[in-house]
């Protein structure tokens, strides 16, 4: 594990305030949090440096007290890196798009929008997805209340 | 009359066309209905025959449950079909939404948005049932 | 020239992810080209918080029915990696030897769909006609043609016994002697190579820019394989080659998908070789212990990805899933513009998109003189086969 280990510590030594000793680590894949400020530069320094270039899907889930979006993405070599931020919970949260960095992110961040009710800055506009056509207008089935 | 009548249920009996539609299947059903077109199965020697348009369709196949997106359209489709036309759902989501049962986006069966005429459960339903449940409907049409 | 709009679907209810296309035409080629999804969204994901774990089993399965041995595995892969199961070695291999059969299933249904679309009927009755054989062979295994329910938490359901595994390699006597036969078809028939040879091009840098995965990247020279990257399972006992082309096209993805099935036969036999005794299953408590994992999985249309959260209880916090189609869907877009709405069939069906030949109603409206016209997507196949007819041999891509 040790290209695992080299990849957090260097993550470290960029960004201070990431704390890397709550990541959860196993072969092949890591599981870090950062603070949201930090997340977007993050992102570009491990798909420029580390060679993250595939974005395999956004999980956005509702955690109760916020909201948590977690980007998972992969190298050449087969390690997955789950990089999450929270945000606070409620109407009206807005996070900024990946796309200048993945560009097949769209309908990963479309369906932030659909199913959470997030704005996705920098989204181009389009058709809603997943939810169908008549869904009732405010209502994003994957909240929790 | 009555012999025209007696000629077109011969006819409608001998050579009904069919039209698959997928409501919001897995696609388990799909492969099934489009395999029992396929040499081993060979639905053809009933006359039987896939069409594209429901205008030329006098039975209409449908699997899956039917999601919300996809309500319209299928009540299009059954409204586009010449009379008689019938219905069959094929596996278990059709007949009663299945695993699906209570998703959000789910209303039901089949027979939540048009009528049905026959059932065929399973989950896929084999080729040799989608048959079955096909012929057996042809024998109620007088 | 006047411009046209062309709607296409959404009857193209086939997987998870029907999509309907608007194109936008100036004479023959597509001008630009968007795409809708979402026809047969269910909501399992939100589904799934509210079953148990092992209920989501057999929920996850039915994702896709092709490809649900492959959801299911990636599905339990997760729940294991959070209750630390160490799955035994014998179940380990007999999930990839169901695995691989499920490949080859889908791949020679993938041939026969691909024939159907550019109008060679005979390919299509032959390769579903041969796909039965590896039909049988589930069926024996697994009790079930589809959706075959082998996986359970910590193992898997049923074992295989020798005189099983004797039939298994017997079929695969016969599937190899077919699907050579299928390669000299696609390197030498006319036919097949002027209706692929140069269509839906995807360059290895615009995959890999758009999130391609599966046999389209592969077909683009990119050696990527979750199989050899990422191997769970037993893959890294397995002796295999990553099935690759140059091409970039809808013949690239041909070749890799046809590599890949005598690739798959190869690994069943050694995996019927190989396979030790043992135990076939380890317990799994029902409360899942609180964390968090992911995993992935190479189906047969690419790179499957499942994540799971847990939070103590019996049922799941969150559960993600990303079908590989959803990867593939930004790529094809690109692969349509600039093309002929002639060979508009023919690059969808290539990404594989769990086709089914159900009726996709095409409305082509002229915008300079308002003519409206509905087709169906048979209509517009048998256009398509028409129009390459009228010009055939004079594409100029020969062998």
């Amino acid at each position: 594990m040790q290209k695992e280990n080299d990849i957090l510590n260097s993550l470290s030594k960029k960004f201070p305030e990431i704390d890397i000793s709550e990541a959860a680590v196993s072969v092949r894949k890591i599981y870090l949090s950062v603070p949201e400020e930090a997340f977007m530069n993050a992102l570009k320094f491990l798909s420029a440096e580390f060679g993250f270039k595939n974005l395999c899907t956004v999980t956005g889930l509702d955690a109760g007290d916020g909201y948590e979006f977690i980007y998972h993405i992969s190298d050449d070599e087969g390690v997955l890196m789950n990089l999450k931020f929270k945000t606070a919970g409620g109407d009206g949260v807005t996070i900024k798009s990946v796309l200048p960095i993945y560009q097949g992110a769209t309908f990963y961040e479309r369906e932030l929008e659909g199913l959470l009710g997030v704005k996705v800055e920098g989204l181009p506009e389009g058709r809603q997805y997943p939810l169908p056509d008549n869904w009732p207008e405010g209502q994003y089935p994957m909240r929790k209340n | 009359m009555q012999i025209i009548n007696k000629v077109m249920a011969w006819a409608r009996r001998k050579s009904p066309w069919i039209i698959h539609f997928n409501s919001g299947a897995c696609n388990a059903c799909d492969i099934e209905v489009l395999a029992s077109l396929t040499p081993r199965y060979d639905i053809e020697r009933f006359g039987i025959q896939l069409k594209g348009s429901p205008r030329h369709a006098d039975v209409l196949i449908c699997s899956g449950p039917v999601t919300m997106q996809q309500r319209d359209r299928i009540i299009t489709i059954y409204e586009q079909m010449t009379e008689p036309k019938f219905v069959v759902a094929v596996g278990t989501c059709a007949c009663s939404a299945g695993v699906f049962e209570g998703c959000y986006c789910v209303e039901g069966g089949i027979d939540t948005a048009i009528p049905v005429d026959m059932y065929v459960p399973g989950c896929p339903a084999r080729p040799e049932a989608i048959i079955d449940g096909v012929v057996k409907l042809l024998n109620t049409i007088k | 020239m006047s411009k046209m709009i062309v709607p296409l679907g959404p009857q193209h209810p086939a997987l998870e992810e029907p999509e309907s296309f608007t194109l936008m035409l100036e004479g023959e080629r597509v001008a630009a080209a968007t795409v809708a999804l979402g026809y047969n969204h269910r909501g399992m994901e939100k589904a799934a918080e509210s079953r148990t774990y092992v209920q989501n089993i057999y929920l996850l399965e039915r994702i896709c029915g092709i490809c649900s041995h492959s959801h299911s595995t990636c599905y339990v892969q997760t729940v294991e990696a959070l209750a630390g199961a160490e799955v035994p070695k014998r179940a380990q291999y007999i999930r990839a030897l169901i695995g691989e059969l499920e490949r080859i299933h889908s791949h020679l249904l993938w041939l026969g769909i691909a024939g159907h679309e550019i109008g060679f009927m005979t390919l299509f009755m032959y390769a579903w006609k041969d796909r039965e054989i590896v039909m049988d062979i589930l069926e024996m295994l697994t009790g079930n043609r589809i959706n075959y329910g082998m996986n359970m938490l910590g193992g898997v359901r049923r074992d295989i016994t020798p005189e099983q595994g004797q039939k298994v390699l017997e079929a695969l006597d016969a599937l190899e002697e077919r699907t050579e036969y299928y390669k000299n078809v696609i390197l030498q028939e006319q036919t097949v190579a002027i209706r692929t040879l140069g269509v839906g091009r995807l360059s290895r840098e615009d995959g890999l820019r758009l999130g391609a995965t599966g046999p389209v990247l592969r077909a683009a020279g990119v050696v990527k394989d979750i199989r050899k990257d990422d191997p769970t399972e037993v893959y890294n006992e397995l002796d295999f080659k990553v099935a690759t082309d140059e091409h970039a096209d809808v013949y690239g993805r041909t070749v890799v998908r046809v590599t890949e099935l005598m690739e798959s036969y190869h690994m069943i036999r050694q995996i019927l070789r190989q396979i030790p005794d043992g135990p076939l299953s380890v317990k799994v408590p029902n409360r899942i212990p609180a964390g968090e994992a992911a995993a992935r999985y190479e189906a047969p249309r690419g790179e499957d990805f499942h994540y799971t959260r847990s939070n103590g209880t019996d049922k799941p916090e969150r559960v993600k899933v990303r079908a590989p189609t959803l990867a593939n869907l930004a790529a094809i877009t690109h692969m349509i513009d600039g093309g002929f709405l002639a060979d508009v069939p023919i690059v969808i069906a290539a990404i594989d998109p769990c086709f089914s030949c159900t009726d996709r109603m095409v409305r082509v409206k002229d915008a300079s003189s308002g003519r409206d016209d509905v087709w169906n997507w048979d209509k517009l196949r048998q256009y398509s086969i028409e129009w390459h007819k009228k010009r055939g041999q004079d594409l100029g891509y020969r062998i």
